[in-house]
C-alpha cells in the first residue's frame, strides 16, 4: 500500500524518468524530431500531473524525497523551462550530429533538477549533483572544439572537487545526528562544530551547482563554450534547483548556527562582484553568465531568511520563475542576434519586437516594476528585511544600480543607428515562438502576481 | 464607472491599440494620440464634477491584486492628488496637440506619451504602496526614452544620466515601503497615512528613505544637478511633462508619504527639511541668473519654485498651530499646480522659439516683440507669472507659504530673497530676447500659429484665473488640507 502511495505521488517524475529513457531508445535510431517530441511530451505530462498534487505536502520513500510545496512549484517552474530550453536546443543545433543526445541529456538533467528540489536526504542531494552534474558536462563538451572541451574540463574538475567537499562534510551532519534525513538536523542544536562542517559542505557543493562566489568560475567558460541554448539552460535549469536544494536542506536547520550571516555574506558578495564583472564584458554570453552570477545573489536573499521570514519560500519559488522567463528569453534573443556586444548594434531599429522583448527581459533582470523580476526580487528583500537583515536587503538595492549599468550596456546600442545586418536565420521561429512565451511570463505574471505563492 | 480607472489606463490601451494598427502613419498616430488624451482630460473634469470629502479619500476603486500580502489595485483622489490629475491631464492633451508636428517615428513617440499619462495618473491616483511604486518607476522608463529618442544632440548622456539619478533615487522608497509594509502588515495607503504605522528609529530612517527619493525627484539641491541636463536635451513635449507633471511626483510624495505617513518624525527633521527647501530656492533662483539658455534658466527656477513648497511643507510640520499648518499645505499644493501651469506654458514657448530659430541663447535674439507679438507677450505674461507677480498663478500660492513662514519659522523669510533674484533675471531675459535692438537674423520670424496658440492659451488663462480668482481651486484643496493640519 505504502508503496504504491509513494509511486502515485511520484508520477510526475517517473513520467519524466519514462520520457527521457524513450528519448535515448528513439536516439539510437537517429531519430532527432522523435526525440525531441517525446521530450516534450514527457515534459507535458509530467507538468499536468503536477498540477492536482501542488497542495499536498508529503515525503515518500521514508522522508527522503518530498512532495511539498517547494517540489511542487519546482516542478512548475523547471518542466516548462526545460521545454522551452529544448526548443532552443533544436532551433540552434538542427540537422547536426547527436541532437538527440543533447535532447536527453537535456531531459535527464531536468530529473536530476527535480531530484535537487524535492530532496529530504543527504544522499538524494548528493544524486541530484552527481546527475546534473554529469549530464552538464556532457553538455558543454558537446560542440568538440577546443574551447568547448577547456570549458567542459574546467566545470568537470570544479564539480568533482566541490562533489567530493560535499560528500566528505556531509558525513558530519550524520555523524551528529545518525541520520542522513533532513528532517532531523534539528538535533544539531548545540553542536557548533558539526552543524558548521556540514553546512561549509552544503554551500560548497550546491553554492557551485547556484554558481555562487567564490565557486563561480566554472559558470562564464562553461556559458561561453557551450552552444548558446546550452548555456541558456544551465544558468536557468540546475541553478534554479540549487537554490530550491538549499531551501530543502536549511529550513530544517537551527538558525542559531551563525549560517544566515554567513550566506548573507556570501549573497552581498556574489550580486555585487556579479555586477562588477558583468560591467566589463564585451561578449554577450559571458556578459549574462556574470548578471547570472549577480542574481544567484539575489537567491541567496531568501535563502538567509529561510524560517525567519514567510517570505522567504515564496521569493525564492517567484524569483526562480521570474528568473527562467527573464533569462532563457534574453539568452533566446542572443540566439537571433549574435555572441558579440557589438552585434546588438541597431538590433532595437531592425529588429523592432525583438528588441522591444530584450528590453522587456532586461528590465525585468534589474527589477523594475511592474515586471516579473520585480515580484521576485519585492519578495526577496522584505524576506531580507523580515529577517533582520537590513543591510542585505540595502546591498540588494545598491546593486539594482549596478545591474542597471550592465543592461544597459545592452539597451543602449540596440537603439543606435547602425549599418549591422540582422538577418533570419535557421530556427529562427522556434527562438521566437520562446521568446513570445517569455516575454510574455515576464509581462503578465507579474500582474497577476496573486496566483503565486505567498506568505 | 470606475472613472478612475479608466482615466489611468484609457492611454496606453488607446497606445496598444495604435501598435496593432496595420497603419501607423504619422497622421493617424497623432490623431489618437490627441482623441485619448481628449478624452482623459474630459473624464478627469467628470472626476472633479463628482468631487471628494473632507478627511478622507474619494471615489475609491478597489479590486485584489496579491491577497496574499495585502497588496490590491487601489485608486482613489483627495484634496492633494485631484489637482494634479487634472493638471496632469490638461498638459498631456496640450503636449499631444503641441507634438503633432512631430514626424520622426511618430508612432513610437505616441505610444511612450501615453505610457507616461497612464504612468503619472496611476502614480497620483493609487492608494496602495506597491501600485504608487510600479506606477512612479514605469514613468522613469517612459520618460528615459523619450529623451533618448527624441531629444537634441546630447540626448543619450542626458537621458542616462536622467534614468540612472531618479532610479538611484528611487531605490529607497521601495525599502521605505517595505519597512511600512512590514509594520503594518498591508500595502493599503490609507492605513500608512493615519501616521501611526512606524514609530521611533524605523520611522525615522523611511523618512530619511523617503526624502532621499523624493529629493530627486523634486529636485532639491543638492540632487538636482540631472535637472538641467534633462530638460536642456529633452523633446519640448518632454520638458513640459518633466517639469509639470513628473517633479511634482517629488512634491505629492514628500506630502502624502513623508508628511502624511512619518508626521512625527518629519516634525522632527522639520528644520533641516526646512533649510533645504530655502537653499533650493535659492540656489535654484541664483544658478538660474547664471544661464545664458533659456531653457536651462527655465529648468533652474523650476529648483527655485520646488524649493518654495518643500518649505511650505516643512513649516507645516513645524507649526503648532492648526491655521497655519492648514495655510503652508494649501500654498505648497496650489504651488504645485501654478507652476505645472506656467513652466509648462514657458516650456512650450521656448521650444515654440527653438522650432523657428534653432537657438535658445538669450544673447542671439532681440527685439522680437514687434515682429511676434504673441509669442513675445505670451512670454511676458508667463515670466511675470514665475517670478511671483501679484494677480498671476505663483502669487496666491508663494504668498500663503511665506505667510505661514513667517507666523512659523520667520529665519526662512530669507528665501524672499530668491524672488528678487527670480525678477531680475526674468526681466533680463525679456529685455534680450524681445526688448532692444532687433536681430536682421529673425526679421521673417513667423508669429503662433493656430495650433500654437491653441496650445499656450489654455494654460495662461489658467494662471490669470488663479491668480485672480484662486477661490475655485484653494476650496478642493482646502478640503482636505484641513483635515492634515489638524
Amino acid at each position: 500500500m505504502e508503496m504504491g502511495r509513494d509511486l502515485a505521488l511520484l508520477a510526475p517524475e517517473l513520467t519524466l524518468a519514462a520520457a527521457a529513457m524513450l528519448m535515448i531508445v528513439a536516439e539510437m535510431f537517429r531519430a532527432a524530431r522523435l526525440v525531441l517530441a517525446i521530450g516534450l511530451a514527457g515534459l507535458a505530462a509530467a507538468t499536468l500531473l503536477t498540477l492536482p498534487m501542488l497542495s499536498v505536502d508529503a515525503t515518500v520513500f521514508g522522508g527522503t524525497y518530498r512532495i511539498d510545496l517547494i517540489s511542487g512549484w519546482a516542478k512548475l517552474i523547471l518542466l516548462p523551462g526545460t521545454a522551452l530550453s529544448l526548443l532552443l536546443v533544436r532551433a540552434e543545433i538542427t540537422g547536426r550530429p547527436r541532437e538527440g543526445s543533447v535532447q536527453s541529456l537535456v531531459v535527464l538533467v531536468t530529473l536530476g533538477a527535480l531530484m535537487l528540489s524535492g530532496a529530504g536526504d543527504m544522499m538524494v542531494v548528493v544524486i541530484g549533483v552527481v546527475l546534473t552534474g554529469l549530464g552538464s558536462f556532457a553538455l558543454v563538451a558537446w560542440p568538440r572544439d577546443d574551447a568547448a572541451t577547456e570549458a567542459a574540463m574546467k566545470y568537470l574538475v570544479f564539480g568533482a572537487v566541490t562533489g567530493s567537499v560535499m560528500i566528505y562534510g556531509l558525513t558530519f551532519w550524520f555523524g551528529g545526528t545518525g541520520s542522513t534525513l533532513f528532517s532531523e538536523l534539528g538535533q544539531l542544536q548545540g553542536q557548533t562544530l558539526v552543524t558548521i562542517a556540514g553546512l561549509i559542505a552544503i554551500i560548497v557543493g550546491l553554492g557551485y551547482k547556484g554558481s555562487l562566489v567564490p565557486f563561480h568560475f566554472w559558470a562564464p567558460d562553461a556559458y561561453q563554450g557551450a552552444p548558446v541554448s546550452i548555456a541558456a539552460y544551465l544558468s536557468v535549469i540546475t541553478k534554479a534547483a540549487a537554490f530550491f536544494a538549499f531551501a530543502q536542506v536549511l529550513r530544517d536547520l537551527p538558525r542559531d548556527g551563525g549560517w544566515p550571516l554567513a550566506l548573507a555574506v556570501i549573497a552581498a558578495a556574489t550580486m555585487t562582484y556579479g555586477y562588477l564583472a558583468a560591467l566589463v564584458q564585451t561578449n554577450l554570453v559571458r556578459l549574462i553568465a556574470y548578471s547570472s552570477v549577480a542574481q544567484s545573489g539575489y537567491f541567496l536573499m531568501g535563502v538567509v531568511a529561510l524560517g525567519a521570514s514567510g517570505f522567504a519560500v515564496p521569493g525564492i519559488l517567484v524569483f526562480a520563475a521570474a528568473y527562467v522567463a527573464m533569462n532563457l528569453g534574453a539568452f533566446a534573443v542572443v540566439l537571433l542576434a549574435g555572441r558579440d556586444l557589438g552585434d546588438l548594434e541597431g538590433f532595437g531599429r531592425t529588429r523592432p519586437w525583438l528588441g522591444a522583448a530584450m528590453v522587456v527581459f532586461l528590465l525585468s533582470l534589474t527589477g523594475i516594476p511592474p515586471l516579473f523580476g520585480f515580484v521576485g526580487k519585492f519578495y526577496l528583500l522584505s524576506a531580507a528585511v523580515e529577517a533582520g537583515y537590513l543591510w542585505l536587503a540595502i546591498i540588494g538595492v545598491l546593486n539594482s544600480v549596478l545591474a542597471l549599468g550592465v543592461y544597459l550596456r545592452l539597451m543602449v546600442p540596440m537603439y543606435r543607428t547602425s549599418s549591422t545586418e540582422h538577418p533570419s536565420e535557421v530556427g529562427a521561429v522556434l527562438t521566437q515562438g520562446t521568446v513570445v512565451v517569455t516575454v510574455l511570463a515576464t509581462l503578465l505574471i507579474g500582474l497577476a502576481a496573486g496566483i503565486l505563492p505567498g506568505p | 464607472m470606475p472613472l478612475l480607472t479608466i482615466a489611468t489606463f484609457l492611454p496606453i490601451l488607446a497606445g496598444l491599440a495604435l501598435m496593432a494598427l496595420p497603419d501607423r502613419s504619422t497622421k493617424k498616430a497623432h490623431t489618437v494620440s490627441i482623441a485619448a488624451t481628449g478624452a482623459v482630460f474630459l473624464i478627469t473634469l467628470g472626476i472633479w464634477a463628482r468631487g471628494i470629502v473632507a478627511g478622507d479619500f474619494a471615489q475609491v476603486e478597489e479590486i485584489a491584486w496579491i491577497p496574499a500580502i495585502g497588496a490590491a489595485y487601489r485608486l482613489g483622489v483627495d484634496g492633494l492628488s485631484l489637482p494634479l490629475v487634472l493638471l496632469t491631464s490638461l498638459l498631456f492633451l496640450l503636449s499631444a496637440l503641441y507634438s503633432a508636428r512631430i514626424g520622426e517615428r511618430a508612432a513610437s513617440y505616441v505610444v511612450l506619451m501615453l505610457m507616461l499619462e497612464t504612468a503619472s495618473l496611476g502614480t497620483f491616483m493609487a492608494l496602495d504602496g506597491l501600485l504608487f511604486y510600479v506606477f512612479f518607476e514605469v514613468s522613469l522608463v517612459g520618460m528615459y526614452f523619450m529623451i533618448a529618442g527624441w531629444g537634441y544632440e546630447e540626448r543619450q548622456r542626458a537621458a542616462l544620466m536622467f534614468f540612472l539619478y531618479t532610479l538611484v533615487g528611487s531605490l529607497p522608497l521601495l525599502l521605505a515601503i517595505i519597512g511600512l509594509y512590514l509594520g503594518s502588515g498591508t500595502f493599503d495607503m490609507r492605513v500608512w497615512v493615519e501616521g501611526t504605522t512606524l514609530g521611533g528609529l524605523p520611522a525615522m530612517l523611511a523618512l530619511i528613505a523617503m526624502l532621499v527619493t523624493f529629493a530627486v525627484k523634486i529636485p532639491a539641491f543638492p540632487v538636482h544637478t540631472w535637472l538641467p541636463a534633462a530638460h536642456v536635451q529633452a523633446p519640448t513635449a518632454g520638458s513640459v511633462i518633466l517639469a509639470g507633471v513628473m517633479l511634482k511626483f517629488g512634491t505629492y510624495g514628500l506630502v502624502r508619504f513623508a508628511y502624511q505617513m512619518t508626521p512625527e518624525a518629519f516634525a522632527q527633521a522639520g528644520q533641516v527639511i526646512l533649510a533645504f527647501g530655502v537653499v533650493s530656492a535659492l540656489y535654484g533662483a541664483f544658478a538660474a541668473l547664471a544661464q545664458s539658455d533659456l531653457k536651462k534658466m527655465i529648468a533652474y527656477t523650476s529648483v527655485n519654485h520646488m524649493g518654495y513648497v518643500v518649505m511650505g511643507v516643512a513649516i507645516a510640520a513645524l507649526a503648532t498651530e492648526p491655521r497655519i499648518r492648514t495655510i503652508a499645505l494649501d500654498g505648497a499644493t496650489l504651488q504645485m499646480v501654478s507652476h505645472g501651469l506656467v513652466t509648462g506654458a514657458l516650456f512650450f514657448l521656448v521650444g515654440m522659439l527653438q522650432d523657428r530659430a534653432h537657438t535658445r541663447g538669450i544673447g542671439d535674439f532681440g527685439g522680437l516683440l514687434g515682429r511676434v507679438p504673441w509669442l513675445g507677450w505670451a512670454c511676458i505674461l508667463s515670466a511675470f507669472a514665475s517670478l511671483g507677480l501679484p494677480g498671476l498663478a505663483h502669487f496666491p500660492a508663494e504668498f500663503q507659504i511665506f505667510l505661514a513662514t513667517l507666523n512659523g519659522m520667520p529665519w526662512g523669510l530669507i528665501a524672499i530673497l530668491a524672488i528678487v533674484v527670480t525678477a531680475a533675471l526674468y526681466l533680463r531675459a525679456i529685455a534680450g530676447v524681445f526688448l532692444g535692438e532687433m536681430n536682421d537674423k529673425w526679421a521673417d520670424m513667423p508669429d503662433l500659429d493656430r495650433r500654437e496658440k491653441l496650445v499656450v492659451l489654455p494654460l495662461l488663462v489658467l494662471t490669470v484665473l488663479i491668480g485672480v480668482a484662486p477661490g475655485w481651486l484653494i476650496d478642493m484643496i482646502h478640503t482636505t488640507m484641513t483635515g492634515l493640519g489638524n
